[in-house]
């Protein structure tokens, strides 16, 4: 015999397809929408089905959007000639945090790992070349993660654009910026100190 | 560094506690009785982890399912209580009772072991050797850890490419992708071969200094030579050129073979005595000599970098070493560091008892020997059954090393 009733058993084995739901929460979280009033989850219905139908990928950049092409795309304050690419849409996020960066993003939706079967044919790579063909790009920023995928992705990304004349920048990395230096591991203190620069 | 007190419960056989001395300290008993025993609980309480066994979790005692290993650590003046936890599930290290992460917690009491199981690194394929080498060198460069995960890391992605590039129906395809892991191969690859290269210059030169080493290993002289797989491809002391040149050429191979045929991961380690190579040309009591001298030389570049002296232990050290050559060795150490000596040999812990604390282990608890001239005068007539079987165990000891002790002349 099951646990609960059917549908509860169901909801909770979905719940648990989720990252980081483990038994626990997916039974916490399935008895607290069976507890919550029909408009509650409703409305969490709506928003689910809200996500899949509405939300599409822009035809430039790849960035998850609403509109086609997305609004840094087509955002009038914004420098054309320079494009940052990432790994995944929630580091433009990080990037606009700073408010200082001006440009246009381009989005790989993940990295190179042959252990995990990903190659260049799954990564948004061929409109990235496509919008430096179009002519109007100066440089090229590669902000892949500091790992050893990211690490690939970016030298194999550099190779690719090189002939097409862009000038190709990578993110640099060392100490993170007011932390202290004794919390600093020895790999990243090692390329702090190999990456370090004249004053 | 040193070791004044450890305590073990449940772990392995071991009950008690021994208060342990600054110089040499010496286990004896019959086999199985726990004298090696301890000297793992030593090892697992400094460096959380067992020279026996990968995995600690295996030092258990099956029916108490709960080990505790408490030591205190002197350095200077300072004093430090250390503590391992261990059970099915978890282990938990704790500095003066409170709880460290690991990172903290090694390097408070740093162990060097001389075992049997080390023979591998003579006699064993060059994964041993390459193991030893890794070994001492991230005791000097702690970054050259995480330098080799990242290492194996690459080489994982890599060879999974090449495995599916040689299915490929157009291999050359992947090309551009294999080189893109080559090009971090290469520069981790070049810190390996750098670091180990510079390591065993080290470890030769402390070797030609070392006058006691002609009085434990011979008249030969024990130097090593680091084979590494360009041997004869070109200039060495440009690796990382010659490592990417020979990536390169060799390009087309590796896709076809499916797997990577070039890289540090394939290198050895050549223990030579005299130019020869100990492995095929050394006895058995050369063998462990050879290795002894190698991980005398380690400690001694340890405490040439940190001024400080590790804790040693010799495992069985009776093994393969005749009675000359352990003399030798135990006179270099003494003042040297605190040791700690396991034997099943009684005379061994005769010959030492004045120059050192003798423990007599039975069922895993060690009693401190009193020293021979006290041990003499507390005979007690109740217990002379008991002393007249010792008494018999020690002649024939004695006579059986002795015997050792010509043969090796």
């Amino acid at each position: 015999m099951l646990d609960y009733a059917e549908p509860v058993t169901k909801l909770i084995d979905e719940l648990k397809r989720l990252p980081g739901i483990g038994h626990k929460s997916a039974q916490r979280l399935a008895f607290h929408l069976l507890r919550a009033d029909r408009a509650e989850t409703a409305r969490l219905i709506e928003a689910i089905t809200e996500v899949k139908e509405r939300i599409i990928l822009c035809s430039t950049c790849n960035n998850i959007t609403d509109v086609d092409p997305c609004r840094y795309c087509t955002s009038p304050g914004r420098d054309q000639g320079i494009i940052l690419v990432v790994e995944e849409p929630f580091n433009i996020v990080a990037f606009e945090k700073t408010r200082e960066y001006k440009g246009l993003y381009h989005v790989l939706h993940g990295a190179l790992s042959p252990i995990r079967g990903i190659g260049p044919d799954d990564l948004k790579i061929k409109n990235l070349l496509e919008r430096l063909r179009a002519g109007e790009v100066r440089e090229i920023i590669l902000a892949t993660n500091p790992n050893t995928e990211g690490e690939a992705t970016a030298n194999y990304l550099s190779k690719l654009m090189r002939p097409l004349g862009p000038r190709i920048t990578r993110i640099a990395m060392g100490i993170p910026v007011g932390s202290d230096l004794e919390y600093a591991d020895e790999v990243t203190m090692h390329k702090a100190l190999a990456n370090r620069h004249e004053m | 560094m040193q070791l004044t007190r450890i305590e073990a419960y449940g772990f392995r056989n071991l009950e008690g506690f021994v208060e342990t001395s600054a110089g040499l300290n010496i286990f004896y008993g019959d086999n199985a009785q726990g004298k090696t025993n301890w000297l793992e609980a030593i090892y697992v309480l400094g460096s959380s982890k067992s020279f026996r066994t990968n995995q600690v979790r295996d030092c258990l005692n099956f029916n108490t399912h709960e080990a505790r290993i408490r030591g205190e650590v002197l350095r200077g003046t300072l004093r430090k209580q250390l503590q391992l936890f261990l059970n099915d599930t978890t282990k938990q290290l704790f500095i003066n009772g409170k709880r460290e992460a690991v990172t903290r917690y090694l390097g408070n009491l740093d162990v060097f072991v001389f075992s049997l199981e080390e023979m591998d690194v003579i006699r064993g394929d060059p994964t041993s050797r390459r193991r030893f080498l890794d070994r001492g060198v991230a005791t000097l460069m702690p970054s050259f850890i995480g330098t080799l995960a990242k290492y194996n890391h690459l080489l994982k992605q890599k060879n999974r490419l090449l495995a599916e590039a040689s299915q490929s129906k157009a291999p050359e395809t992947f090309y551009p992708q294999v080189e893109v892991w080559n090009d971090q191969l290469v520069e981790a690859g070049t810190v390996i071969h750098k670091a180990r290269v510079r390591y065993i210059e080290r470890l030769n030169q402390t070797l030609d200094e070392n006058d006691h080493g002609r009085a434990i290993f011979g008249a030969e002289r024990i130097n090593l030579r680091y084979k590494s797989h360009l041997e004869g491809k070109g200039d060495l002391d440009q690796y990382r050129q010659l490592f990417r040149e020979r990536l390169e050429v060799r390009l087309a191979a590796e896709v076809a073979s499916g797997h990577a045929l070039l890289g540090p991961h394939r290198d050895d380690l050549e223990i030579l005595a005299d130019g020869r190579e100990v492995a095929r040309f050394g006895s058995a009591g050369q063998q462990r000599s050879a290795l002894i001298l190698l991980d005398l030389a380690q400690v001694s570049i340890y405490n040439f970098t940190y001024e400080e002296s590790p804790v040693l232990l010799i495992d069985d050290i009776d093994a393969e070493l005749d009675r000359g050559r352990i003399e030798a060795l135990l006179v270099v150490l003494e003042g040297n560091a605190q040791t700690f000596i396991s034997t099943s040999r009684r005379s061994i812990a005769n010959r030492y008892r004045d120059r050192a604390a003798v423990y007599w282990v039975e069922q895993g608890q060690a009693v401190n020997e009193p020293s021979s001239v006290s041990r003499l005068a507390s005979q007690d007539p109740e217990n002379s059954a008991d002393e007249l079987a010792r008494a018999v165990r020690e002649r024939v000891d004695q006579e059986e090393s002795e015997d050792l002790g010509m043969q090796a002349e």
